[in-house]
């Protein structure tokens, strides 16, 4: 395994007694650990390091529902572990005020790995990223300078600061590098297929699973690529738009009519865990994506080449084809991943 | 003991001497190690007139704007000598916001080392190299920006300008006499880097002294972000009710981010110890 130590350097609460002889914390960084089967990850973690306090902290605060307005909805609430960090059984993500968003919540995992956010690239920068659902009026509706104001009020949350920075400041920027800390460091990389894949232990695929696996490589990975699973670019699937949201996907954020319809190529990783699926949630089963793939896709503005290279638009594939490629679809299920008690904060 | 304190006397009054002859309006070198303040003053203006918000302004392009919200970001102040040797501002620090609303209108640089600058250069907007860095290096910018509504909360971004208003359309242009609001949020995307430098020769040079503070007067001019060397139109950029303007994104930002480069003039430089402009 390759291996990164950041050395950060050495904060005040580096000595375990002070001056009145009362026990102080330390602080320490975190090994960020790149899998092998993994590319090198797309985010500068050096520009914000995770530590021990930084992570918990960043953990508290995912869990907590004071990032909202009326204190209903934590990031947890549509990211849960169990979903692999997405809204199990949701086609919207949910908000305060019980309003309902346009976009089903993607999964939290391999963040660092990642140089776009959202379906439709509206952020680039881990650190920041958090800003989009807080201020989200139909999610958390909030703003920082409020949640910095209630953190503030609770000496749980001071100490946890002054613990993780080195300026000890409950603020803003804090909170968003303690959020960047957490979610750089939720890295998904045991499933069954990795552990074939690195020849570990454990990592047996049955005849079926590698039947799948090579169809997958044939007809899938171009997009779906490397062991994340997605080449991180944005693409029209050919999905007909939902005239209800005329959802126009990356063209949203860049302005330029070749984005329309164009979303993120979502990770497959746990993918059995997270539906429903697409940007809007409206497959709720793998056999359905695939049955869209073999026959539903559509001729829209942009549709990306790679789905009109055979004489009907899609991925030829037949059932039989369709039920391997859904069984190595499943060897990405990572149950440490999903059951890890460091990403889970329990009150 | 008294012979040392007499040494200080005579340090001293060595000190004032020196002082006294660098007040000299035809300026002197300055002391090696020493170091004054820069203050800039941003004039907003709209093709040569004052700009005042709620006041209506024609331009080129058939359309009469009203301005509403004037706001932007100046970053990364460099200063330069006659040599060519710049003098960069602590990055960390070097994020401002000018608010004709609020009315913020200046940039305060401290700590600058003395010396006779002839030439400033600065961004408008934020770059993405420092943006990539998160709120690290920031600070608590994101806080400032997003008091001043220079923040995108969709997306993760700053507004490098803020520009809104209503505008109407004259006839002759294709329009029609109705007011619709408009509103010019320029800014980078995860697709664009519209963050833009400019360099300025000063016409004066603004000679930073301890205790004494160069004012370089500049002038912004509003029109150019639509009416400048490439011309944006806004009755083109109806949304598809047709109720109103918005451009925020895609080849318009490019135009925008390349119109602004000439959207600054140093207008003139004070030399001395006062404070206006």
């Amino acid at each position: 395994m390759k291996k990164i130590v950041y050395f950060l350097s050495i904060l005040s609460v580096l000595s375990c007694q002070d001056d009145n002889g009362e026990y102080i914390e330390i602080d320490q960084p975190l090994d960020f650990i790149i899998p092998a089967n993994f590319p090198e990850p797309v985010q500068d973690i050096s520009y914000n390091a995770p530590t021990q306090k930084g992570f918990e902290l960043g953990r508290k605060l995912f869990y907590d529902g004071r990032l909202s307005r009326d204190g209903t909805v934590s990031c947890s609430f549509c990211h849960e572990q169990a979903s692999a960090f997405t809204h199990h059984g949701h086609d919207f993500s949910h908000g305060v005020d019980n309003l309902e968003g346009l976009r089903n919540a993607p999964a939290v995992q391999n963040m660092a790995f990642q140089g776009e956010y959202f379906y439709d690239g509206a952020s680039s920068s881990l650190e920041m990223l958090s800003i989009v659902p807080i201020h989200n009026p139909v999610e958390m509706d909030e703003n920082l300078e409020s949640i910095v104001l209630k953190l503030k009020q609770d000496p749980v949350y001071v100490k946890l600061f002054s613990q993780a920075f080195a300026n000890k400041e409950v603020s803003s920027g804090n909170m968003l590098k303690a959020l960047g800390q957490f979610m750089t460091m939720m890295v998904s990389a045991n499933s069954r297929y990795d552990k074939y894949v690195r020849n570990e232990a454990g990592g047996t695929l049955s005849t079926q699973e590698l039947q799948g696996r090579a169809l997958f490589q044939t007809n899938c990975a171009t997009c779906h690529a490397t062991d994340l699973f997605t080449d991180n670019k944005f693409r029209n699937n050919g999905l007909p738009p939902n005239p209800n949201l005329n959802d126009l996907g990356r063209e949203t954020v860049t302005g330029f009519a070749y984005d329309r319809y164009k979303f993120k190529v979502p990770s497959l990783r746990n993918v059995a865990l997270t539906a429903p699926y697409m940007h809007d949630g409206r497959f709720g089963s793998l056999q359905s994506v695939l049955n869209f793939y073999a026959s539903g896709v559509q001729n829209t503005q942009n549709l990306d080449p790679l789905l009109q290279q055979h004489p009907t638009l899609g991925i030829p594939l037949n059932q039989q084809e369709k039920e391997a490629i859904i069984a190595f679809l499943k060897t990405l299920t990572d149950e440490e991943f999903v059951s890890n008690p460091l990403f889970y904060f329990r009150t | 003991m008294k012979s040392r304190l007499k040494n200080i006397a005579g340090l001293l009054a060595l000190s004032l001497f020196i002082n006294s002859c660098s007040s000299d309006d035809n300026g002197s070198a300055p002391a090696d190690g020493t170091s004054g303040d820069v203050e800039l003053f941003f004039d907003n203006g709209v093709a040569g007139d004052a700009l005042m918000l709620g006041n209506s302004y024609t331009n080129s392009n058939g359309e009469t704007l009203i301005f509403e919200r004037f706001t932007y970001i100046v970053s990364n102040f460099v200063l330069i000598k006659e040599d060519g040797s710049e003098f960069t501002y602590p990055k960390n620090e070097s994020y401002f916001i000018i608010n004709e609303e609020t009315g913020q209108f200046t940039v305060h640089l401290e700590n600058v080392p003395a010396g006779d600058y002839k030439k400033i250069k600065f961004g408008i907007g934020v770059d993405q190299q420092r943006y990539l860095q998160g709120e690290t290096a920031q600070q608590s910018f994101w806080d400032l920006a997003f008091a001043n509504n220079m923040t995108w909360t969709w997306s993760t971004g700053y507004r490098f300008i803020n520009c809104q208003g209503t505008f109407t359309v004259d006839p002759a242009h294709g329009g029609d006499t109705t007011s619709r609001g408009f509103m010019i949020h320029q800014g980078s995307n995860t697709a664009t880097d519209n963050y833009r430098e400019v360099v300025l020769n000063l016409p004066t040079t603004a000679r930073v002294r301890e205790g004494e503070m160069p004012n370089i007067h500049l002038k912004s001019d509003a029109n150019v972000i639509l009416d400048g060397d490439t011309k944006i139109e806004l009755h083109h950029n109806l949304n598809g009710a047709g109720t109103a303007a918005s451009i925020m994104a895609g080849e318009n930002l490019i135009t925008i981010a390349n119109n602004t480069k000439k959207m600054f003039t140093v207008d003139h430089v004070h030399n001395g110890a006062g404070t206006h402009h």
